[in-house]
């Protein structure tokens, strides 16, 4: 503290609170940088939730402004005028317009009618109107007129329901037995599992469909989409498999050395362990059912009672795309998965990053 | 009596007791039900697939069937749009597996960084797109690209000073389209780089910093080789996709009707013409195709995947 005064001393502080202050200022450009990043990716998903409250109208004008909006209007001599931006000499005022003209047209001032008429000189079509926020639910309530959307959503559900149980239930039995017992040939059929992530849906797409619907008859019924599920899923078994890995051998080995069978032991030594990815897992395939249109294309197509949410929807569009009613759809459509993952993020993206890490 | 129960408590016999309940037959049940899914969901229709691509199975007339050989296998080499296909596949996966590769890695990158605030809510925020479903994703692109309204023309391309999207469908604005949106479906990839990039050690990087190499540095000599099986990995995933794989979600059902457009090919011979035994053959080549890719990956992945000594 004494040699506070000697000149090297008294630098080094000074550094060190300047080298301080560019930490920050760097920190802070850097989170913008990122923020401002973050944004650009997203900016779509505004595009979707501006244009979905709009009105078609709205989608004609090519002055309107990127948020719902509409002109402003008021009312002169009984009638709705619109209000434009007027250039004058002076500067712009902001005028009814009443007589429309190619040349020259017959304005109004909203502050002052009883002024009367004003003229202006040149074709108003060149003229920006005046905006306002205005939104509307309308493209929501057609979508929800026009469709039996209660119904579609119970389906979803229903058959995200139904698949979940089945494909953990297999999934993890799989898992186990992949993650803890010696298999004859060593790891050959864990690598054949992974394997058949690689094989492209359409080389087994023929024959399972000609089985499944001149075979079986199961067409216009849920029984395609939903039992091949109760066998597995290569990815959901790849992810239990690395996470009950990373359960200590001890653990189980101590419950069969006290007598307990294999699905006894995966019951109550493995699964307490492993809810945070068996939920994962569950929300990726909530996530992956939510999306599901193609399996319900191929086989529900004669059944518009038994549709799931996504392809009632997407059906519906392809008859007539109005762009606000697209959006108004795919706002609809991605409310729920976006919505399950903001609100489980802590747990999804945690337990994603752990159990992705080992391969 | 009571060394008889010492020795069978000992810890041989007791390994012995405990080896009973790891056997091959107990592992094999307990994988039995994705193995019953294997033969019947995958196995069998991929032979039964390619039993049907040397036939003249056509749907509306299923008692005409007979085998004719190498006819369809020969069909494919005069079908025109066959090359033609392989090549667009090809071009795409080109130009979306390198550019999905890059913005993964830097996004992890990124997004591992300790200065950055609310982490795990910007990764959650950079990982959302991959969960939203192809049908609203199709939706947004339809009026986004739209050439008079949409905001990519509005107040992209527009205030850019370029000329603008006009023709959604030519070959060119259709290839920057799935560019553009492969970068929306790197979620996954993302998440396995951030993952690897955790396990970096930090001494390493400590190590490093102290003899003064920069971040920059860091990132290319350290962190960058030690993740290259994450990257791999993500490799991997991104061309399944390509081929119409499925990982996250099946994007690909929405988009011109198939993941690729030999997927959507393929579709059309078997729903539009009924020419299943000619769609079989299409479907192997392009198996035939996927598999030749793999198999090319994995043999080059020794020269450039670090494999670390592995304790199991």
């Amino acid at each position: 503290m004494q040699t506070h005064s000697t000149p090297p001393k008294a630098v080094v502080p000074h550094t060190y609170i300047s080298l301080r202050r560019w930490e920050l200022l760097g920190t802070a450009l850097f989170n913008l940088l990122i923020f401002t990043l973050l944004i650009a990716y997203l900016f779509p998903i505004l595009y979707i939730i501006s244009t979905a409250f709009m009105e078609s109208a709205q989608l004609r004008d090519r002055n309107a402004p990127p948020y719902p909006a509409r002109q402003v209007r008021f009312e002169y001599e009984g009638k709705e005028r619109m209000i434009y931006n007027v250039p004058y000499a002076e500067g712009q005022r902001q005028l009814a317009l009443v007589a429309p003209g190619r040349t020259s047209s017959e304005f109004v001032d909203p502050q002052n009618p009883e002024a009367g008429l004003i003229q202006w000189e040149g074709n108003w079509r060149i003229l920006v109107g005046v905006y306002e926020f205005h939104w509307t639910w309308e493209n929501f309530n057609l979508l929800f007129r026009s469709l039996r959307l209660p119904q579609m959503l119970k389906n979803t559900l229903l058959l995200a329901f139904i698949t979940e149980i089945g494909v953990l239930l297999s999934s993890i039995v799989v898992a186990y037995g992949f993650a803890r017992f010696p298999l004859p040939g060593g790891n050959f059929l864990f690598y054949l599992m992974i394997a058949t992530i690689l094989i492209p849906e359409n080389v087994t797409l023929i024959p399972t469909y000609y089985i499944f619907v001149r075979v079986l008859h199961w067409d216009g019924s849920w029984l395609p989409l939903v039992v091949p599920f109760f066998f597995g899923n290569a990815v959901y078994i790849f992810l239990l498999r690395q996470n009950f890995r990373s359960i200590p051998k001890e653990m189980d080995e101590a419950a069969m050395l006290d007598g307990a069978g294999p699905i006894r032991t995966l019951v109550s030594v493995i699964l307490p362990q492993s809810w945070p990815v068996v939920i994962t897992v569950s929300l990726l395939h909530f996530f992956y059912m939510w999306n599901e249109t193609r399996q319900a294309a191929l086989y529900l197509s004669t059944r518009r009672d038994l549709i799931p949410i996504s392809f009632g929807i997407q059906n519906f569009q392809s008859l007539s795309p109005v762009i606000n009613q697209l959006e108004a759809s795919a706002l609809l459509i991605m409310i729920v998965p976006v919505l399950v993952l903001l609100l489980s993020q802590r747990h999804f993206m945690r337990n994603l990053v752990i159990t992705g890490a080992e391969r | 009596m009571n060394i008889e129960r010492i020795q069978r408590d000992s810890p041989s016999t007791a390994k012995r007791r405990f080896r009973l309940g790891y056997d091959k037959t107990t592992g094999l049940l307990l994988i039995s039900p994705w193995l019953v899914g294997f033969f019947l969901f995958k196995l069998l229709p991929i032979l039964a697939s390619f039993g049907l691509s040397f036939t003249n199975f056509y749907l509306l007339e299923p008692g005409q069937t007979r085998f004719v050989g190498l006819e369809n296998y020969a069909r494919l080499l005069e079908d025109e749009a066959v090359g033609f296909l392989i090549v667009a596949t090809i071009s795409t996966a080109i130009s979306t597996i390198p550019l999905q590769l890059v913005a993964s890695t830097l996004l992890a990158a990124l997004l591992s960084s300790p200065r950055l605030k609310a982490r795990t809510a910007l990764r959650t925020l950079f990982f959302l797109p991959s969960i939203i479903p192809g049908v609203a994703i199709l939706f947004m692109w339809f009026g986004f690209t739209d050439p008079n309204i949409g905001w990519l023309n509005r107040f992209i391309l527009r205030p850019l000073g370029l000329t603008g999207f006009n023709d959604l469908y030519s070959d060119a604005a259709y290839a920057l389209l799935i560019a553009i949106n492969s970068l929306w479906a790197i979620g996954p990839g993302m998440l396995i780089m951030l993952a690897a990039m955790q396990s970096v050690s930090s001494e390493i990087q400590e190590a490093a910093r102290v003899d003064g190499a920069g971040p920059l540095l860091r990132f290319f000599r350290i962190t960058l080789p030690l993740i290259t099986p994450a990257i791999f990995f993500a490799l991997v995933i991104n061309l399944i996709a390509v081929f119409g794989g499925v990982i996250l979600l099946d994007r690909g059902s929405t988009f011109r009707g198939g993941a690729s457009p030999f997927d959507s090919y393929i579709t059309y011979w078997i729903f539009e013409r009924w020419q299943l035994g000619y769609a079989a053959s299409l479907a192997w080549l392009f198996f035939a195709l996927v598999m030749v890719v793999i198999v090319i990956l994995f043999t080059t992945s020794r020269r450039w995947v670090y494999y670390p000594d592995r304790g199991d």
